[in-house]
């Protein structure tokens, strides 16, 4: 699959991606000599995509880059949700190739390859494929709507979700939420009542891309198909003990507020 | 971004490798800060100076842009660098860190930067005029020509200043333009006047609001409260740009009338100190964060005549920049009784962590980095209260 980004340093790079999920100091975080990671789950920088959501810290960080690239341990690229002063200045300094702007580090796993075509913004994962799929939190008394997942289906078997499903083609994201929920609850919705930005989640070699929705669904009970096995209402609170598809909490507690 | 045909050529190449080099940087921060285009820039200072805060990487940077034929291009100098060029061996420094540092002032100087190494050049080797747009880094620096000069500048980083001097331009966002200018909060000072006053003003300003554009009523600053107030401000928060009723340039063009007003007065002040102060014993006291002006070594001198130092087990450290230490001969004999008076480097600059653990100083900005910079604790008085524990 394919994402635009934007030029921060142009080049092309192709490797193996090494992800940090929180933001990156390089001074301190990265060893300028050996590209050794000193944050997240470890590992070495040296010739992999870089991904992190964005830089911070000391601004001496652009000259650990530097550090890098003289030793011959530099990132082959650097991918950012949003690009700040130190990493910017570090990978132009540096000839590091540097494209911002990719919605989620969440696309990328460790060890993705990735082809960075800095030059255009374009990122290229190979082996994934994107689909498009909505989730919607369907609330009735400050609780929310879970369905369990049958453990014979392909997707995050026997785990707790939300109300989701595929868009089919030629949906909006608004229709295909109203239509999962009329077939797997029977409960008639209006318009949403809450969204929030597409977030993205990676399942092996799928990236779902996913549209969150909020439904206020008053006193509806719902009658399951056979797309699930049972359901419960749960406060926000009691979601922390229960086996739940990636980021479902997340999509709760920010709806929800 | 909008670049002329010229522009684009260089970021082409056509103009070379350290040209292509520079507008690439200066082009990405432009992009990341929404410039839409480039300004002509009439001066540069740069940050990235002290061996200590740039590291071999920086260093190599350097040698790697002076070896590419990158010269300046605007008037530009230097921030303070990690030690005295005459006079390490009184500050403790290694061999190998003093001929890193040398090597680095010398290829900044290869570039063509003026190595009169300070984070005061307005006082003298350069001084922007009302309305000039200017790329500066040292945020107290910049601060003090934004507010009390009236030019314009963003908070660069060291390579990003370097670029814009290399090409002449910088990007044209924020602080160069008119809008960004205006106040974002009114200040009701209650202080006494004193420079140390200003300092915990300053202290206490960032830590109220952070960032901002604010706007003082109730001041007074001369240079050097001036200078003392842009210091703290710029290193309790990221104030780049204020305002002061009656006193700077552009102060009397803004309608502050909507704005929240924040009160400054002893609490918030002692609150300041308190936050400044974390020791009651120190082995340096240090002088001049930013750098002593040739007023404050008068004044200093006069406070220091005829006393003299007891306590040996404390050291003390004025610092200023070479030109105002050449200025002030007599001065610096009575300061001498006390202690060294450095030129061209500072007490956060150095590499002070090597002899010290706890140091003094009457300067908020050094009261904030001290701990962070240089993992000392910081005592936090006015200069008589600091000369007290000596005498």
């Amino acid at each position: 699959m394919k994402v635009n980004g934007r030029t921060i340093m142009a080049g092309k790079a192709t490797g193996e991606v090494i992800k940090l999920d929180e933001p990156l100091s390089f001074l301190g975080g990265v060893d300028g000599s050996t590209g050794d990671l000193r944050v997240g789950r470890g590992g070495n920088v040296a010739g992999k995509i870089l991904v992190f959501p964005k830089g911070k810290g000391s601004t001496v960080g652009s000259f650990v880059m530097y550090d890098l690239m003289v030793h011959g341990k530099a990132p082959a690229a650097v991918i950012n949700e949003s690009a700040e002063t130190i990493v910017a200045t570090g990978a132009v300094i540096s000839s590091i190739p540097m494209v911002d702007s990719i919605p989620s580090v969440g696309m990328f796993q460790d060890g993705d390859v990735v082809t960075v075509d800095a030059s255009s913004g374009e990122v290229e994962i190979a082996d994934v494929r994107c689909r498009a799929v909505v989730s919607s939190v369907l609330e009735k008394d400050g609780k929310v709507l879970l369905l369990r997942r049958p453990k014979s289906i392909g997707s995050f078997p026997g785990l707790w979700s939300l109300v989701s499903g595929k868009i089919e083609e030629g949906e909006s994201p608004e229709e295909a939420a109203a239509r999962e929920i009329m077939e797997e609850t029977a409960i008639s919705v209006g318009s949403p009542d809450g969204s929030m930005d597409p977030i993205y989640v990676r399942e092996g070699s799928t990236l779902w891309k996913v549209y969150p929705f909020l439904f206020h669904v008053g006193d509806a009970e719902p009658v399951l198909n056979e797309e699930n096995e049972e359901f419960a209402w749960e406060s926000p609170e009691g979601l922390d003990g229960k086996d739940l598809v990636t980021d479902t909490d997340l999509v709760v507690r920010r709806l929800m507020g | 971004m909008d670049l002329t045909k010229a522009e684009e050529a260089i970021l082409n190449g056509e103009s070379g490798e350290g040209m292509q080099k520079a507008m690439e940087l200066v082009t990405a921060l432009g992009k990341i800060y929404g410039a839409e285009d480039l300004i002509d820039i009439t001066s540069a200072h740069l940050s990235g100076a002290s061996y200590k805060t740039i590291g071999d990487g920086g260093l190599k940077y350097l040698e790697d842009m002076a070896a590419g034929g990158a010269r300046v291009s605007v008037p530009s100098t230097l921030n303070p660098v990690g030690m005295d060029r005459g006079r390490w061996a009184e500050m403790h420094i290694s061999q190998e860190f003093a001929e890193k540092q040398l090597r680095i002032i010398e290829l900044y100087g290869k570039m063509g930067v003026r190595t009169t190494c300070s984070c005061t050049p307005y006082t003298g080797a350069n001084v922007p005029s009302y309305g000039d747009h200017v790329a500066w880094a040292e945020s107290s620096a910049l601060s003090f020509v934004n507010s009390y000069i009236g030019a314009r500048t963003n908070r660069e980083g060291g390579p990003g200043a370097l670029a814009a001097a290399i090409l002449g331009k910088t990007a044209n966002y924020g602080l160069h333009l008119d809008e960004k200018r205006k106040p974002t909060v009114v200040i009701e000072a209650e202080i006494d006047g004193s420079v140390f006053s200003y300092s915990m003003l300053g202290q206490a300003v960032g830590m109220a609001i952070g960032s901002g554009v604010p706007y003082f009523r109730g001041i007074s600053p001369e240079v050097e409260e001036a200078k003392t107030l842009s210091a703290a401000m710029a290193a309790s928060g990221s104030v780049a740009l204020w305002h002061a009723e009656g006193v700077t340039p552009e102060a009397g063009s803004f309608d502050t009338s909507g704005l929240e007003t924040i009160h400054i007065g002893k609490a918030e002040l002692e609150a300041a100190y308190d936050k400044l102060n974390t020791v009651q014993d120190v082995q340096l006291i240090a002088l001049g964060c930013p750098h002593l002006t040739e007023k404050e070594m008068h004044q200093i001198a006069s406070f220091l005549k005829g006393k003299k130092k007891v306590n040996k087990d404390i050291e003390i450290w004025f610092c200023t920049s070479e030109e105002v230490r050449a200025k002030c001969p007599e001065d610096v004999r009575i300061m001498e009784e006390f202690g060294p008076v450095l030129a061209d480097t500072c007490m956060v600059v150095a590499p002070i962590e090597g002899a010290f653990q706890r140091t003094g100083t009457n300067s908020a900005k050094a009261g904030n980095y001290l701990p962070t910079l240089c993992s000392q604790k910081a005592m936090c008085r006015d200069i008589s209260a600091l000369m007290e524990l000596v005498m």
